[in-house]
């Protein structure tokens, strides 16, 4: 990376104060399931790598609230994550990280440092009912209110960038409204970036992909009172009743569209490919040890799948990896081809 | 309708080529409209030593000394004092004018008009692109010195022929165009192509479409003999598709199937003294263009470049596609003028011919083949010229030159030679003996635009009636 | 959600569910705003697109006002296509590029829905030649379609009117409205950037403009292969 300390800021930007020093800077409160991946029938003629040969690969999936606070908000409207471990039958491991939100907010690091500053989450009060006048004179949505016991968040400074930036308009515009799920099993989630991934006959494809909930997208209704606690709950107990399973699709690429800038997400024609399903039955036991301690990285690759040149996915690995080693984590198992790219 | 047909009306540059070894394009802005409305009466009357004559369509007993024709903007017709009624007569593509249409044209990324080099990255400027043809500079010289005194020349646009009407990706060029009912051109007494009505390039006759008429521009005056000219810039790679040949060859040489692209020890028949890989790299630049370079159509001639008689009929303009085609569906040749081949739109069969007169352009005495000449800029100076350009100009670039959707194993690719590619999702298939193919990938744009304009080009009477506009 | 904001509070969030409020925002809001920031109509159809995907299953909405929409009309427009059913299959089946088509009768509208590869004009084109006698009926049935007929000599004002009829398609993400405003008052696009919480109004405005839209550029179960490339691939020919 050009500049060194970047990650290291990028870091100590995401900090709050109600956050933990021991737990995630952000995706804080999360919960850990496994279950196993199988690839579709078609997976193999677009990428080589293991898990997309059709034998059932092992997951673990770690579901979270995006929030960086330690007190647990599972109604309050939040993007939320999943990412997943695929563990390859050689002992290494690949990482898929995913979030409700289809597009991220910057196209570089260094406009993401700016981003979380002025994003941080601050003091805010209730907008006065005559505010909210002016606002619906003036056609805009008021602000939303705050959720009982809600005293910072990062809306507002959000906002304000959003207006001096155009590229993070549509992240700040959907995160705004994004609700709560149901459950974390009835989510959508975008893995947002760029990947190349390698075909046997040695063909590369610029390729985005999603993971889409076989029971169907649900949130919670909005006008409802926002329950604090419910999400881990409700997933361990759907899992008890029935596995929850996911189709990951993958869209294709075409010139033109943003191959590195994860801000612009990509028209819904692009060729859309069935790469596989995953089931996860089991909530994971020992939640601190198998998942909470677990370091995720997106830049935990395998062969036949590759970074594009997101310049933000690129910093997430070292973001993750300080991250990581900051709340004294299992280190990240990078693989060899990830050894090599350093 | 008219259509009766006196050639004299027409300006010469549309039916037939001039066949000069120099042409200069100067790009005009109308700064005094009645300075360049005189300009244009003397230029039509052809009786003014200071004002060069528009040369007409009609078989001269002597050659004159240079060649002088114009075309006109959107913006230059109004600038000239056309009365909006006539203006609102003009077909949609042409008001809005080529920088509006550019993602049709595959006009984005580095050919998007925001590139394009002066003047044309200021469209409503450019009103009148004058093209002069002569054999020495002296006579180009002295044709601008006398149209700068009635129009302000915002740019100067020269090309040459190259040897052997190559183009600079080292193709034979300028063979096969339409032919017209009623012309009598001896360059294509022998072509065999089905002739194409004069709706296909004048405006005021039928057209190949049955029933359609095109509208033409009203006054009667002002659109009859008329036609629309797409001028092009566009600058070609040629050191980059050179590069990509030699990695396309290399891949090549590993494919299990290569002995069905070139059996082993066909290699001369490619050319004499190639080796393999160098034999390789002309089938690879064969089959994207349709013909290999010596211009040599590889529908007739799918094993062979070297040929007993090349310029024969039967190898460069008198074949048809079928179904079991060894040229591919996704080559250039193909892609621009499918013939009487298989394709989707089956109503679409020869509807969207167009003249193309090409030029080349860039420094002569330095190879552009050689990595450190990266820095100039070699090309074609085109025009594609038809009665209406949405039906034929257009409706190439944009269904069939890129995109390739009259034939389904083409669809989703763009032309390797002038499509607007990127090398993270090109492809293209050659085709082998055995009926099977191979997947090219990774290639670049070969081919960007570095300027253009739609152009209206007038007949005689046409350009007498806007001399005597006023306002 | 639970307030605690206090009683005005409480009631000026109820404001937009108020009768009287509506009344005011429909009569007196939204007016005041279409006069201090009109926006022109959108055009329609999809847009221009270097994407291959973005150009094969492209949607037409084509809603043509009735002359006389009463039933004795709507009866003459029935019978205009059903005596046509010949003529559109055999254009449907050599123009090559329609996935779906149909006609719609929609209060005093007819309407043709459709969805087909490539360029539009270049559809609209090809169809005139092949079916321009139907296309002379059934603009003979609308509001303003005299001037065209016959269609086959008036074939570049025949796509013009009909891009006009086709209804704006709304950017997939909400937010390239701003751009797209822009565009069409011949500004550059979102330079400067526009206020975000503005995006809720400037839709308001551009639906006074444009009131028939398509919400999005559809939903596609197989997306980015053309009818030819589904025919051929099932094996029924092209």
């Amino acid at each position: 990376m050009e500049d060194p300390g970047i990650a290291e800021r990028l870091v100590d930007s995401l900090v709050r104060p109600d956050g933990s020093p021991k737990k995630r800077p952000v995706h804080t409160i999360g919960i850990g399931a496994t279950g196993s991946f199988l690839a579709s029938h078609v997976a193999r003629d677009y990428c080589i790598s293991k898990h997309f040969q059709g034998t059932e690969t092992p997951v673990t999936v770690r579901f979270s609230n995006g929030s960086g606070s330690a007190v647990q908000h599972d109604g309050w409207s939040d993007v939320r994550g999943m990412a997943t471990r695929f563990h390859l039958d050689d002992g290494t491991a690949t990482d898929l990280i995913a979030m409700t939100l289809p597009e991220f907010f910057t196209p570089t690091p260094e406009t993401f440092l700016d981003f979380a500053l002025a994003a941080k989450p601050a003091k805010f009060s209730r907008e006065s009912p005559w505010r909210k006048i002016l606002d619906m004179l003036k056609l805009t949505p008021p602000m939303r209110d705050p959720y009982p016991g809600e005293t910072v968040r990062p809306d507002e400074g959000a906002m304000r960038f959003a207006d001096r930036n155009g590229y993070a308009q549509l992240a700040v515009f959907q995160a705004a409204a994004i609700g709560a799920p149901a459950s974390y099993d009835r989510a959508s989630y975008h893995a947002v970036h760029t990947f190349v991934i390698t075909a046997p006959d040695g063909t590369r494809r610029w390729v985005r992909f999603t993971w889409q909930p076989i029971a169907g997208v649900l949130d919670t209704n909005p006008n409802a009172p926002p329950e604090d606690v419910y999400l881990q709950d409700k997933l361990r107990e759907r899992l008890a009743l029935a596995p929850a399973r996911f189709s990951l699709m993958m869209s294709i690429g075409e010139i033109g569209d943003a191959f590195d800038d994860p801000t612009r997400p990509w028209p819904p024609h692009r060729v859309r490919v069935m790469m596989g399903t995953l089931t996860l039955d089991t909530v994971v036991k020992d939640q601190e040890a198998d998942c909470e301690r677990l370091s995720f990285n997106p830049g935990l690759l395998t062969d036949g799948i590759e970074p594009s040149g997101d310049l933000v996915l690129r910093a997430r690995k070292d973001v993750y990896e300080i991250s990581s080693k900051r709340r004294g984590a299992v280190p990240c198992p990078f693989s060899r081809s990830q050894a090599n790219d350093e | 309708m008219n259509t009766e047909f006196d050639s004299n009306d027409l300006q010469g540059n549309i039916l037939r080529g001039y066949r000069r070894d120099l042409v200069r394009y100067l790009i005009l802005e109308v700064d005094n409209p009645a300075a360049a409305r005189r300009f244009l009466a003397a230029a039509v009357a052809g009786n003014n030593d200071a004002v060069p004559a528009i040369t007409r369509e009609k078989s001269w007993t002597r050659k004159p000394g240079f060649c002088f024709n114009i075309g006109l903007t959107y913006e230059g017709l109004r600038a000239l004092g056309t009365p909006s009624d006539c203006l609102a007569t003009f077909p949609t593509e042409f008001v809005q004018g080529m920088t509006h249409r550019a993602i049709k044209l595959g006009d984005f990324g580095t050919s998007a008009p925001a590139n394009w080099a002066p003047p044309f990255n200021h469209p409503e400027r450019v009103h009148v692109v004058a093209s002069v043809y002569a054999n020495d500079t002296p006579q180009l010289d002295q044709v601008q010195d006398q149209v700068a005194r009635a129009f302000n020349v915002l740019g100067v646009r020269n090309g040459y022929n190259l040897e052997d009407d190559k183009v600079y990706f080292g193709y034979v060029d300028n063979i096969s165009q339409p032919r017209f009912n009623r012309i009598d051109d001896p360059d294509q007494a022998k072509v065999d192509e089905p002739i194409d009505p004069l709706g296909t390039i004048l405006l005021g006759y039928p057209t190949r479409f049955e029933d359609v008429l095109f509208r033409v521009p009203s006054p009667a005056e002002l659109g009859h003999n008329g036609t629309f000219n797409a001028f092009r810039i566009l600058a070609q790679d040629v050191a980059g598709f050179e590069r990509y040949l030699d990695t396309a060859a290399d891949a090549l040489l590993r494919h299990p199937d290569v002995d069905q692209l070139l059996a082993p020890g066909e290699e001369d028949r490619i050319g004499a003294g190639l080796d393999r890989h160098g034999a390789l790299r002309e089938i690879v630049a064969a089959q994207m263009c349709g013909r290999w370079r010596n211009g040599v159509s590889y529908e007739a001639s799918p094993d062979a470049a070297v040929v007993p008689d090349p310029r024969a009929p039967k190898f460069r303009t008198n074949f048809d596609y079928d179904r079991t085609s060894r040229c591919p569906a996704g080559s250039h040749m193909r892609r621009v003028n499918p013939r009487g081949g298989p394709i989707v739109q089956r109503i679409a069969n020869y509807t969207r011919r167009l003249v193309r007169r090409g030029m080349s352009y860039g420094p002569r005495d330095v190879d552009p083949r050689k990595p450190e000449n990266d820095d100039q800029e070699w090309g074609l100076l085109g025009n594609f010229i038809g009665a209406n350009l949405g039906a034929q100009f257009e409706a190439v670039m944009c269904d069939w030159l890129n995109l390739g959707l009259q034939d389904p194993n083409i669809t989703g690719s763009n032309d390797p030679l002038f499509g607007a590619n990127s090398p993270e999702s090109s492809w293209f298939d050659l085709t082998l003996r055995n009926g099977g193919t191979i997947r090219l990938r990774g290639f670049p744009r070969f081919v960007t635009t570095r300027g253009g304009a739609y152009l209206f080009l007038p007949s005689l009477p046409a350009i007498r009636y806007l001399s005597e506009l006023n306002g | 959600m639970t307030n605690d904001g206090g009683w005005f509070d409480r009631f000026v969030d109820s404001l937009p569910e108020r009768g009287w409020f509506k009344f005011l925002s429909t009569y007196v809001v939204v007016p005041y705003w279409v006069w201090r920031d009109p926006k022109p109509k959108l055009p329609g159809g999809p847009r221009a697109s270097a994407q291959p995907s973005e150009n094969v299953q492209r949607m037409m909405n084509l809603i043509m006002p009735l002359k006389d929409s009463s039933p004795i009309g709507r009866a003459k427009a029935a019978l205009a296509i059903a005596q046509n059913v010949d003529e559109i299959f055999a254009g449907l089946d050599n123009v090559g590029t329609v996935h779906t088509a149909r006609f719609l009768l929609l209060d005093d509208y007819i309407c043709m829905i459709s969805v087909y590869d490539g360029d539009f004009s270049n559809y609209i084109r090809d169809f005139i030649a092949t079916i321009g006698s139907v296309f002379d009926e059934v603009v003979s049935l609308v509001e303003g379609g005299d001037d065209l007929i016959p269609t086959t000599h008036n074939v570049e004002r025949f796509i013009d009117w009909v891009h006009a009829h086709d209804l704006f398609q709304a950017p997939d993400f909400p937010t390239d409205l701003f751009g797209l405003q822009d565009t069409a008052s011949g500004r550059s696009p979102d330079s400067p950037p526009h206020e975000l919480r503005s995006l809720p109004r400037e839709l308001i405005l551009q639906l006074n403009a444009n009131p028939n839209i398509s919400l999005g550029g559809g939903y596609r179960a197989y997306p980015g292969f053309s009818a030819a490339q589904v025919r051929g691939k099932f094996g029924v020919g092209w």
